[in-house]
């Protein structure tokens, strides 16, 4: 995704394509009775130790990333696992790592941190709410108990790959603005219910709370003053967010070429006809900007220069609405063997289409440019 | 901190002070960097080569170019640091002949010319002294440049050249003009074609203004009546000009940065916003959706741009159809960009009052949105470039590749759609 990888970026990436090509070929990631809970626990160790969850937490913390930009290291990571559509709580793991390195209590940053950070336990963000699009702090509304933790009543929607042992970043409205807290998926009072989706290469719940009590020590950032922080998680989503993407887009690209290429109509490729050319060009572009936009964004957020948040609103805008343009012509290229569920196309299809609707679609980000723009 | 590193430093701190002491600022320059009008008279022209020439004195011009030849033999980098620190600055504004003349053109004759060309010209190029154009399309040949029917014939050591050229921006204020003509008829179109170098004011040429949509006469048509030029005026080599023309497509597709900003933009489209505050649809979600995207546009276009140069600078030989990736961008995101302007605007962007230059902006911006799109190779034909040569599909059918030139034009004229 980025021309000037460095030695040990490559490194990185080499090794975590192999393991991705042996572990989870799309053969598996189509199968999802292959994909149970001890596939995606095993999965998440053998991540873990190539360094997968410890990018975006500091030294002293037990993480650290290897080009000092962390964000650059997910996001590069993220794009090769977006090309093969891999399962499995990646992004929701960093971000919540993120946050608790962040913001999490001692004993968060004690007792959760050191799990996720070696791929014992996966963790998801429960940000998404039916009927609030984008507005992370949607669908679960909590009460700040007299020592200061929360209790919690509602329901988030979409949450990616939860496992039993799983954490929960949710993040909630109080009366004196946003809060969030970690909480088990176990844990008391809370409900989590597979969902059918659009896209089958991952798997997503609602989740329901019921008056979960949450210990103060679990609240993460001081509710009513974590603007900042979760404006920071929803931007790092964002990015790898749209890095995934672009790796899918790339890969989707690269099978359809080959195809008009290979596909005889009329005694020629369909690929020599310039209707088929011309779209194919225009997805290049598309996929060559996405690239150069995800990658700046990336090392914007990662370097904290001060535009990092706007960056990731403008990749996620720009990639949300270019992936499924990119998805929708592709298909349109392969023709009545792309509505057959044995070919991949669906596949890029559903992902692409779902991850342009997570964590704010194109237009929720452009509405949020104004915003941060103060305008 | 590496070498280079600090070099690149030491040489912002050197421009910084130059500049501060030595160039006019001029108000904040725009977000996109981009002048609010061009250069268009022989009197912006005759300040412009005044400046130009004192930036050569003090050794400021042509960065990136030899420094045998009179430049600096640094590099884009270097070139990319003075831009920055020189952007709110008035620097010699040549209009579209100057990015003609330092861009595309200079880059080819420094690539394909022979030492004592180059030395004659160059040096006079990089000081200001001499302005060229384009003689590149006909009224029959734009994107299918090498159809192109303007003829040179040798006569001893001179070359008479003869024919129509058309779309040549600036070329009534330039000096030099580099013409393509065909001087083998008997081959393959790609494979009879001759740059030259074409003094304006030489005995047979003839330039015309034309009027254009947005009102200005920018462009030009020139008529080439046997007019005389000498061996030392060839351009690279008699009958491979093909060659040349692949550097020139690089330089003219804009090395993968055509139409980008010169700084990343990070603030909201400031055209825009204030438009849409003038006639109150700040708060107007379809307005507030419209600046959004034209942003996302400006920022995607800028990272774009140096993801195509640094991808065309690690190339031995930098590919047009590389290049036709930031080329094509500005040709879908121009237009794009041009309408969101009027969409924000609403009535007021349809009607203003008389003289209301800030007021007739949007409109303007309006006709002259698919420049892009058209000029220097259509978009059709960077989707044929990026489609073939970058992503390995075949190639149309073919009815002229392989044909004698001469025979092509006689076969058109009874084309049935038979290939061969």
């Amino acid at each position: 995704m980025d021309t000037d990888v460095t030695e040990d970026q490559r490194a990185l990436l080499d090794v975590s394509e192999r393991f991705m090509g042996q572990t989870c070929p799309l053969t598996v990631v189509r199968d999802a009775d292959q994909r149970n809970g001890d596939f995606l626990a095993s999965y998440r160790r053998q991540a873990a130790e190539l360094g997968w969850f410890s990018m975006l937490v500091p030294e002293d913390l037990g993480g650290g990333n290897i080009s000092g930009n962390g964000v650059l290291d997910a996001a590069l990571i993220a794009y090769k696992r977006g090309g093969l559509l891999q399962p499995g709580s990646y992004i929701g793991t960093n971000v919540v790592a993120c946050a608790v390195a962040a913001a999490g209590s001692d004993e968060l940053r004690k007792e959760v941190l050191g799990a996720m950070v070696g791929g014992e336990t996966s963790a998801s963000w429960a940000v998404a709410s039916a009927g609030s699009n984008g507005e992370p702090d949607g669908g679960v509304t909590a009460e700040v108990t007299a020592d200061g933790g929360l209790v919690l009543n509602g329901a988030k929607t979409a949450v990616q790959d939860v496992e039993a042992s799983s954490w929960l970043l949710v993040t909630c409205r109080t009366s004196v603005g946003p809060a969030q807290a970690l909480v088990s998926a176990g844990a008391a009072g809370v409900t989590v219910t597979e969902l059918e989706s659009l896209d089958i290469s991952r798997r997503f719940a609602e989740v329901r709370f019921d008056d979960v009590a949450v210990a103060p020590s679990a609240v993460v950032g001081q509710p009513g003053a974590s603007g900042d922080l979760i404006d920071r998680q929803l931007a790092l989503a964002a990015v790898l967010t749209a890095a995934e993407s672009v790796g899918a887009m790339d890969h989707e690209l690269d099978m359809t070429v080959e195809y008009a290429k290979d596909r005889i109509a009329f005694g020629r490729p369909i690929g020599s006809f310039q209707a088929v050319k011309h779209v194919l060009a225009d997805m290049s572009l598309a996929v060559e900007m996405a690239k150069a936009v995800v990658g700046a964004a990336a090392r914007s957020l990662g370097d904290d220069d001060g535009y990092g948040v706007e960056a990731a609103s403008i990749a996620k805008a720009l990639v949300g609405e270019s992936s499924i343009e990119l998805a929708q012509n592709c298909f349109q290229v392969f023709g009545g063997i792309g509505y057959t569920w044995e070919h991949d196309q669906h596949l890029y299809l559903r992902r692409l289409t779902t991850d342009a609707g997570l964590f704010g679609d194109a237009a929720w980000h452009r509405e949020r440019l104004c915003q941060l723009a103060g305008i | 901190m590496s070498s280079a590193t600090t070099d690149i430093e030491t040489f912002r701190q050197e421009a910084r002070a130059w500049i501060k002491a030595n160039l006019e600022p001029r108000p904040k320059a725009s977000a996109t960097g981009r002048p609010e009008r061009e250069a268009s008279t022989p009197e912006d022209i005759a300040k412009a080569r005044v400046l130009q020439r004192k930036l050569f004195d003090a050794g400021w011009a042509g960065l990136s170019y030899p420094a045998e030849y009179g430049g600096r033999g640094l590099t884009a980098l270097h070139e990319r640091v003075w831009r920055e620190e020189a952007l709110d600055y008035y620097a010699p504004d040549f209009g579209v002949a100057g990015s003609v003349t330092f861009g595309a053109i200079g880059r080819s004759l420094v690539a394909h010319c022979t030492p004592e060309f180059c030395q004659e010209h160059i040096p006079k190029i990089l000081a200001g002294e001499e302005l060229w154009c384009q003689f590149y399309s006909e009224p029959e040949a734009g994107s299918d440049l090498a159809g192109i029917r303007t003829r040179a014939v040798q006569d001893g050591e001179r070359w008479i050249i003869s024919g129509s050229k058309i779309w040549s921006s600036g070329a009534y204020l330039a000096d030099w003009a580099m013409c393509l003509a065909r001087t083998d008829w008997s081959v393959p179109k790609h494979r009879g074609l001759t740059w030259f170098a074409v003094p304006t004011n030489a005995k047979g040429v003839e330039i015309r203004q034309i009027r254009q949509i947005n009102g200005n006469a920018e462009f030009c048509e020139e008529f080439l009546d046997e007019v005389e030029v000498t061996e030392a005026d060839v351009i690279g080599e008699v009958n491979k000009g093909w060659a040349v023309t692949q550097t020139m497509l690089v330089y003219e597709r804009g090395a993968g940065e055509m139409g980008a900003s010169m700084v990343e933009p990070r603030e909201l489209a400031p055209d825009l916003v204030a438009l849409a505050r003038k006639v109150g649809r700040a708060d107007d979600p379809a307005a507030r959706q419209a600046i959004a995207k034209a942003h996302i546009n400006d920022y995607a276009q800028y990272h774009l741009g140096h993801r195509i140069a640094d991808r065309l600078r690690a190339q031995a030989t930098p590919d047009p159809a590389v290049a036709a990736y930031g080329k094509l961008a500005s040709g879908v995101l121009a237009p794009i960009r041009a309408r969101l302007g009027m969409e924000v605007g609403g009535p007021a962007a349809l009607a203003w009052a008389a003289g209301d230059e800030d007021g007739g902006r949007p409109a303007l911006n309006y006709l002259n949105g698919r420049v892009t799109s058209i000029a220097a190779g259509t978009n059709e034909m960077q989707r044929n470039g990026i489609g073939e040569r970058v992503l390995g599909l075949p190639r149309e059918p073919s009815f002229d590749t392989n044909k004698p030139f001469n025979e092509v034009l006689s076969g058109a004229r009874n084309w049935n759609s038979k290939v061969g």
